[in-house]
């Protein structure tokens, strides 16, 4: 085969896409690495709409610099360079390490099928991956669970305080409470502020809440603590009987301040990821894949607080021992490039999605639980087609 | 767009919004609760009146036995701590009980009363250990029965009660009584300053005496727990309060003195006075006041017509929000939005009865099971919570009571805890729910267009969730 389908975003690739190739061959030919009986997969949602060009910046498009100026880093001023044209945020530089050993990737410009504004909606979407939500919905995550061969892998585990709607489903799943102080999260402070804005007794009194610091109900160092303390026994829970585990990170929503608010969800990301494998048996971490998705993107232009409004594709963070040997395990970030020139992007304003989130996380399914294409376009992800995730699990 | 009066008064009167519930939007709808609460059995004590007289009887016996044999020096500390554990145990299950009342009842008026009035005649579970089981005995046959017939009624119930002798010091009479005439001067104080006449009222160092000399011959049997009263000796002292002689009242003279204290105007004036604060507005309307003054006269101190008189006037249902929920309004205004199905915080107090707060300082581990059914954050959820909201159930702080102050619950510790609570409470029961739906189930339309807005773009339906429960409106009422 002469090209990968969805090959490894480099400059030449970028210059490729933006040429216009657009649509995929059917392929799903490729041997895809069955895996044995524990297989292990972690999903983590990032819940508030993860700025993806912030996380992996394309510091090589111009387009960077000049949409967004205050918040485009080149690898001269700190960001991590990945590929020669992406670069991770500094924020996240604990995740470089498992970059360098090949059990870290990136796929760009990654969006559900979903273009609304509405986060709600939107988790709705990237949770059930059904087109229109219906009572009674189930999350794709339980509807694999079926689908899994090997009734030992079968085991899941929700971290949170209930099933969260991506684990809802008539498959059994173990639920495990986080402990229940987990301080807040920097986009919560602000929609608190905007709540209290007109009543000036409340306004006042949540100045002094939010201003507290260590200790506090926003102390970021303390969550960043127990984020890790979560992750690293998900790491522990996945060493025995449990092979599925999904929670949520959140702190995503950065409408205000996201030179100040992104560092700590990237860092808690980040942290969470290493955390996990801490808990991990280095044969356990191996058979692991992490999938961290978002339900949309954010908008490319600055808004008036210094954040950024919602916007559209962003980016699928994957981590794990289990990605090597497959084609995602790159060392180059994956997906097509869209690139950032105005008639390039989505509604004028946001990164256009290239690659759906669902092929994405089928490509996973796949690889890590032999699902079959059949069952994966059929029962877990309805219409959707394999090619694209075929083409992410070719070597490349 | 003028709000439904019976929003308003579920908010106002009530705990609060629950789903399901029709609550009644006028004066003799809030006025059948009262009547229907008042014939109420309550969820406390769990093995009823009778059956926590019997459990007192067999601990004070145990305890008597015990401190018996220790004195002989065959102490049993087993015995005791097996008594206390066990105390502990029934004083939780009733504490939660009492929550589940609250967030339960379809009397929401009822029960804002009998908060309203265990607040007003303070005892506290924390005096002596036997409180923890006289405590909600006291709220259970002293207060709930008797808060909507004449004061007078609920004030003997009140202040007679064991409750309210242990905590204000009335000793076991002694052998020699006669040697030191007795006396209650913490009980009278608080009789004349709180229960009464009201603070700055108009009586004399001489009159607190006569009373205190008067409750002195009131004691609690530390066996039976049983209230006798000795009459002072005649000529030992002078009986003689606010103009009143009861010299000559011998075995009633506490009687006489409580329906005479009763029935005072610094006493109408207080009570009525304190009855509009609490429940309309920091600075009630004067006409409001006299409104219940006059119905009070009327009635000979019908409590019942008093509710009614502020019930009918305008002030009432004005629609301006204002006064900050105090943390158990706040706690349980919040349980009853979110029971969808019916039975959401049955299952929380179930497994609240096994929690502590030891996970605080536990290893930061997740626990396998839902979080609804998890003992820790059951109990962080509800004991814990309105510990740390500084309002714990049957524990105020002194005799006075807990604040009442438009502002008084309104500060950054405060608002701390109620974001905390209000988070863990959206996680743990708004699984599936609409934060759009919630708001209008919680707050039915008070809501402003700022929360509404806040709550639909929240990054996450548990943050819309929370918002609700943290937005001013739902925190003033």
């Amino acid at each position: 085969m002469a090209e990968p389908l969805l090959p490894p975003v480099s400059r030449r690739g970028f210059l490729k896409a933006a040429a216009g190739v657009a649509s995929l061959p059917l392929s799903t030919t490729a041997t895809l690495a069955a895996t044995g009986g524990d297989s292990r997969l972690v999903v983590v949602l990032l819940r508030g709409g993860m700025d993806g060009v912030d996380l992996v910046q394309p510091y090589a498009d111009p387009g960077l610099e000049s949409l967004r100026p205050a918040l485009a880093l080149s690898p001269r001023s700190g960001l991590l360079d990945l590929d020669g044209f992406f670069g991770l945020s500094p924020a996240a530089a604990g995740l470089m390490p498992l970059w360098q050993a090949g059990q870290l990737g990136f796929v760009h410009a990654v969006a559900t099928p979903y273009r609304g504004m509405q986060h709600f909606e939107a988790q709705d979407m990237l949770e059930t991956a059904e087109v229109e939500g219906r009572a009674g919905r189930t999350g794709w995550l339980n509807r694999a669970l079926s689908l899994m061969p090997r009734a030992g892998q079968r085991r899941a585990v929700d971290i949170t305080a209930a099933v969260e709607p991506i684990l809802a489903g008539p498959n059994p799943v173990d639920v495990w409470a986080a402990r229940p102080d987990l301080p807040l999260c920097s986009d919560e402070m602000h929609g608190f502020a905007d709540l209290y804005a007109a009543d000036p007794g409340f306004a006042a009194t949540f100045a002094d809440v939010a201003g507290a610091g260590a200790g506090g109900l926003f102390d970021a160092a303390a969550r960043r603590t127990a984020i890790a303390d979560m992750a690293r026994q998900v790491g522990v829970m996945l060493n025995g009987d449990y092979r599925v585990a999904s929670f949520s990170l959140e702190g995503w929503d950065t409408h205000v301040d996201q030179r100040g608010q992104f560092p700590q969800a990237a860092g808690d990301l980040a942290a969470a990821i290493v955390a996990l494998r801490e808990g991990m048996t280095p044969a356990a971490w191996d058979a692991t894949i992490v999938l961290a998705l978002t339900e949309f993107g954010r908008s490319l232009r600055i808004n008036a607080r210094g954040g950024t409004d919602h916007g559209a594709a962003s980016v699928a963070v994957l981590a794990g021992g289990g990605l090597s040997g497959s084609g995602l395990s790159r060392r180059a970030v994956m997906g097509r490039w869209p690139g950032l020139q105005d008639e390039a992007l989505f509604d004028g304003h946001a990164l256009m999605p290239t690659t759906d989130t669902r092929d994405v996380a089928a490509a996973v399914l796949h690889r890590q639980f032999d699902i079959t294409p059949a069952s994966l376009t059929g029962k877990i992800f309805p219409g959707l087609a394999f090619d694209a995730a075929a083409a992410l699990l070719q070597a490349g | 767009m003028a709000l439904p009066s019976s929003i308003l008064a579920a908010r106002r009167f009530g705990y609060g919004l629950k789903p399901g519930e029709t609550p009644p939007g006028d004066v003799d709808g809030l006025m059948l609760q009262v009547q229907r609460g008042a014939a109420a059995k309550p969820r406390f004590p769990r093995e009823g009146l009778a059956g926590r007289r019997e459990t007192i009887g067999r601990m004070l016996t145990v305890r008597a036995v015990e401190a018996k044999a220790a004195a002989e020096g065959r102490p049993n500390p087993a015995l005791r701590q097996d008594m206390q554990a066990e105390v502990r145990r029934i004083f939780r299950r009733d504490a939660l009980a009492r929550m589940a009342q609250a967030v339960s009842s379809e009397n929401g008026f009822f029960e804002r009363l009998a908060s309203f009035w265990l607040d007003h005649f303070s005892v506290s579970a924390r005096k002596a250990y036997e409180m923890r089981m006289v405590v909600p005995l006291f709220e259970a046959e002293a207060l709930r029965p008797n808060l909507a017939g004449p004061f007078r009624t609920l004030l003997r119930a009140a202040v007679l009660h064991p409750a309210m002798l242990i905590y204000l010091d009335a000793e076991a009479p002694t052998a020699d009584a006669a040697a030191q005439p007795a006396q209650n001067t913490r009980l009278a104080r608080e009789l004349l300053e709180l229960h009464t006449l009201g603070e700055g009222a108009a009586y004399t160092a001489d009159d607190l005496q006569a009373a205190a000399h008067i409750l002195g011959g009131l004691a609690v049997d530390a066996r039976s727990l049983e209230v006798s009263f000795r009459p002072a000796a005649a000529g030992a002292t002078r009986l003689a309060l606010l103009g009143q002689s009861y010299a000559d009242r011998a075995q009633t003279a506490h009687l006489a003195m409580l329906d005479d204290l009763a029935a005072r105007p610094d006493t109408v004036r207080h009570i009525c006075g304190k009855l509009a604060v609490h429940f309309i507005a920091d600075a009630p309307p004067e006409d409001l006041v006299a409104d219940m003054v006059a119905a009070w006269q009327e009635t000979d101190g019908r409590l019942d017509a008093v509710y009614r008189a502020m019930l009918s006037h305008p002030s009432a249902w004005d629609e301006t929000p204002g006064k900050i929920i105090p943390p158990f309004d706040f706690v349980i205004s919040g349980f009853r939005s979110l029971e969808r199905q019916g039975g959401e915080f049955s299952a929380v107090a179930r497994a609240a009865e096994d929690g502590n707060a030891d996970w605080r300082q536990a290893a930061p581990v997740a626990r396998r099971g839902v979080a609804v059914e998890q003992p820790d954050v059951a109990y962080a959820l509800t004991l814990e919570a309105l510990g740390r909201m500084g309002q714990p159930i049957w524990q105020p702080p002194s005799a006075a009571g807990f604040p009442d102050g438009a502002a008084a619950w309104l500060y950054a510790g405060q608002l701390r805890e109620r974001l905390a609570w209000a988070r863990l409470v959206a996680r743990t029961l708004g699984q599936g729910l609409q934060p759009a739906d919630y708001l209008e189930a919680a707050l039915g339309g008070t809501a402003r267009a700022a929360t509404r807005q806040a709550v639909a773009e929240a990054p996450s339906r548990v943050q819309g969730l929370t918002l609700v429960l943290a937005s001013p409106e739902f925190n003033r009422r």
